[in-house]
């Protein structure tokens, strides 16, 4: 059978962003494939180094569109970590809370693109109605439905408005009261075992050494969690459990997604209960004057796609000297995603790509 | 603090500097050639995760610093490596940047070595693939280092662009 090369993307069904693969296929059977990234290169970290500390604030956000927060955080943390800067005990209560929901929400828009993917359109649209509402109390707390601005170093802009607790429990319980429609229409439809199970199949050998984190790792059976692992904001304060999956395939991952975001539901329960009173926010020193000694950090957090890693340099100034961010998608999209590529049907390209999370801004930066 | 994994490095390695600079975080300073060798007996010593590789340019020092950020994936609860990551850092001449791959010890380098090659123009020797990873073409001084002058790069690319005639009724 002849060989043909064939350029795939760069726009995808329920992908976010651009990001082509250039397989080499014969007939359905892909021989090679290579990711090409770069569509959405805006060189950010370069970017970075010509703001101000707190000018980066809006720009960080643009990073993953999907999950500005986690982005903010690890930002904020380094910032902290460099000027040592202490954060109150509320505030890291409602950074925890903040996150989860930004974890609730990405994963939502995750599985309105798997489902779409799949063709499952009714879940997919349910999802995308379930992230809306989110997004609704995302626009309460900080006025903005996608980037948010909230996270501060220092602690977060505001405390919760009048009332706020409630509106989370509300929206979170009408969340998770349709859990038993989506185990019935999608999780545990014949369809997605058939389409899913054996695909893309990963063992945890093969995920350390391709440096994969977040759910790709989880559902190879390895409880590996930064907010377990080296805890920050208030994930300590509460009892809480890893989801794990032992296969490794895409129907794996996509079950540690759903377990996650009801873990993370029971999560901000847990922390509004037990949430302190106090302050919000330290004061920072004036904005415009404010240089911050000499040195490196590297920080870490989990996003909803794994390890999210910032390496940032301070030459003195006002301004960072270099940042660079380590995203969970780089390894997923540009090592792992060609590896599980290898030998797969063209039918089955989409669905690896979604199911490993790959977000391509995230990647290109 | 793991204590006896800084007695390990400082006694095997000569001419590196081992700071730790908080609880779970040490700075481990060496010379270009023994790299390679560190970085495999760490991770002998269960540092199996290479997170991120990352360069500075020093332009003032005249050098590249490489960081080489490792941690390792949760192998059992009393470990003491567990929350500990190490940053290994080493510096390289600006004029003659070029340097060894890692990818025979960390299979995941591959992405990061390319980027950092297109970026900052390090080659690194016995590097699979050294092709553009993220820029659309070639410049003449990469584009992340300190001397790129940005400004200059937007008047030349966007000045050239022949402005739209309108069309005169």
């Amino acid at each position: 059978m002849r060989e043909l090369e064939l350029y795939f993307g760069p726009q995808h069904l329920g992908m976010v962003g651009n990001f082509s693969i250039t397989l080499k296929v014969e007939g359905d059977r892909i021989l090679k494939a290579a990711a090409n990234p770069g569509y959405l290169h805006r060189g950010f970290e370069k970017l970075m180094e010509y703001r101000t500390w707190i000018q980066n604030f809006p720009l960080v956000c643009r990073i993953n569109v999907v999950e500005p927060d986690h982005i903010e955080m690890v930002y904020a943390m380094a910032v902290e970590k460099l000027a040592q800067i202490e954060v109150p005990e509320r505030a890291h209560f409602i950074r925890s809370i903040y996150l989860e929901l930004a974890r609730v929400q990405s994963h939502l828009f995750g599985l309105w693109a798997y489902a779409n993917m799949l063709g499952f359109d009714t879940v997919a649209q349910w999802a995308m109605y379930h992230r809306d509402l989110v997004l609704d109390l995302f626009e309460e707390l900080t006025g903005g439905r996608v980037y948010h601005i909230y996270i501060w170093p220092g602690g977060v802009r505001r405390d919760f408005p009048p009332g706020f607790k409630d509106k989370i429990v509300n929206t979170l319980h009408s969340i998770g009261g349709c859990v038993p429609d989506y185990d019935s229409t999608f999780f545990n439809n014949r369809l997605f075992y058939e389409r899913a199970k054996e695909i893309g199949k990963l063992t945890q050998q093969q995920a350390k050494q391709w440096g994969a984190t977040g759910q790709t790792l989880r559902a190879t059976g390895m409880p590996y969690d930064i907010r377990k692992v080296e805890p920050y904001a208030a994930y300590d304060k509460v009892d809480w459990d890893v989801p794990l999956r032992e296969d490794g395939d895409a129907y794996s991952r996509i079950w540690v997604i759903r377990d996650e975001m009801i873990e993370s539901v029971h999560m901000i329960f847990k922390l509004l209960e037990v949430m302190p009173e106090g302050p919000v926010y330290n004061r920072i020193p004036n904005p415009f004057k404010w240089k911050i000694p000499k040195g490196d950090a590297y920080v870490r957090c989990e996003s909803s796609r794994g390890e999210l890693g910032l390496y940032m340099v301070s030459g003195g100034g006002d301004k960072p000297y270099r940042v660079h961010f380590r995203t969970p998608s780089y390894p997923n999209g540009l090592i792992i995603l060609e590896k599980l590529l290898k030998n797969a049907s063209i039918a089955d390209v989409g669905n690896i790509m979604i199911s490993l999370y790959v977000v391509a801004p995230e990647i290109d930066r | 603090m793991n204590k006896s994994l800084r007695e390990k490095l400082e006694s095997t390695f000569k001419n590196i500097q081992v700071t730790a600079v908080d609880g779970n975080r040490m700075v481990v300073t060496a010379e270009k050639r023994s790299i390679s060798a560190i970085l495999m007996s760490l991770k002998e010593a269960s540092f199996d995760h290479l997170a991120l590789i990352s360069a500075v340019d020093y332009i003032e020092d005249n050098e590249f610093e490489l960081c080489y950020i490792i941690t390792c994936y949760m192998q059992d609860q009393d470990s003491e490596a567990n929350d500990l990551h190490i940053i290994l850092k080493t510096r390289i001449a600006r004029e003659s940047p070029d340097f060894k791959t890692v990818i025979d010890i960390y299979p995941n380098a591959e992405p990061y070595e390319r980027e950092i090659h297109e970026l900052f123009g390090i080659k690194f020797e016995g590097h699979p693939r050294l092709t553009p990873l993220l820029l659309e073409r070639e410049y003449e001084i990469p584009p992340f280092r300190k001397d790129f002058d940005t400004r200059k790069y937007v008047k030349d690319l966007f000045d050239n662009i022949p402005s739209v005639e309108i069309e005169k009724k």
